[in-house]
């Protein structure tokens, strides 16, 4: 797994993952995530067009993620989900809650300001 | 194989290589829809025995073996950690939006399975090409 972190001038922060987000990755990500929430948060953008494989680990870190954010007065929209991760959001019906009407209207990010190769 | 989380793609992409066998037509819609189910079910498994039965021991053995027939696919795992009662678990409130819980739903969605607790543990899990829901 692989991870990008960038924020645009409006301070919208975009989570780019690609690969798989699953037990032995999940925790790089979690460590990020801590660090991104102490951190005043509005809009957050998770990008997962490049995500491969999610498993309930995964779900779990961006169900924190977002739950998180909220508490703090932000949002959290999904982007990109498809194929396999697609399938787990639907099952679990993480798509009602966090892949928004809005996913087409992303906001254009500033290069990233951090990348984080993993596995 | 050995029961780490580094040995799951390893098993992941012998399970969805074996996909392939059940149809002479893969790469249909329904097909990707069986591929990603089974992958699913079978990674949530793998992620189970290394997390649960064998809960931080780095000498766990996993055994697969994967039998495909026409249209169909079984899994069976096996494992010589703690056995786990399948029964207990409860099925997650979804709208609560559980953080942990999933792995065991998600198995059950997706393909059908069968727990035998002993040494080894033997977790067995199917599914029908045909059958785009779970529980085949």
């Amino acid at each position: 797994m692989t991870f990008s972190i960038s924020i645009s001038e409006a301070g919208v922060i975009r989570l780019s993952i690609e690969g798989e987000l699953d037990a032995m990755t999940v925790s790089d990500l979690r460590t990020e995530i801590e660090k991104l929430l102490m951190r005043q948060i509005g809009r957050v953008e998770v990008d997962l067009s490049m995500l491969r494989m999610l498993d309930s680990s995964g779900v779990g870190a961006l169900v924190s993620l977002y739950k998180q954010v909220r508490a703090r007065g932000g949002e959290v929209v999904v982007l990109g989900l498809r194929d396999q991760p697609l399938a787990i959001f639907r099952l679990l019906r993480l798509d009602r809650v966090m892949v928004g009407a809005e996913v087409q209207s992303t906001t254009p990010a500033t290069p990233p300001k951090h990348r984080n190769p993993t596995s | 194989m050995l029961g780490l989380l580094d040995h799951r793609d390893v098993a992941l992409r012998a399970v969805s290589a074996a996909c392939k066998l059940v149809t002479a037509r893969p790469k249909q819609p329904e097909w990707n829809e069986f591929r990603t189910h089974v992958v699913s079910a079978v990674g949530e498994a793998f992620n189970n025995i290394v997390l649960h039965s064998y809960a931080g021991r780095s000498d766990g053995l996993i055994e697969m073996e994967i039998h495909t027939e026409s249209q169909r696919i079984t899994v069976e795992l096996r494992d010589y950690g703690e056995s786990f009662d399948l029964e207990s678990v409860a099925e997650p409130d979804l709208d609560q939006l559980p953080e942990s819980g999933l792995g065991i739903f998600i198995m059950r969605a997706f393909m059908s399975i069968r727990y035998r607790p002993g040494h080894p543990n033997v977790l067995t899990l199917s599914k029908s090409l045909s059958t785009s829901e779970g529980a085949p």
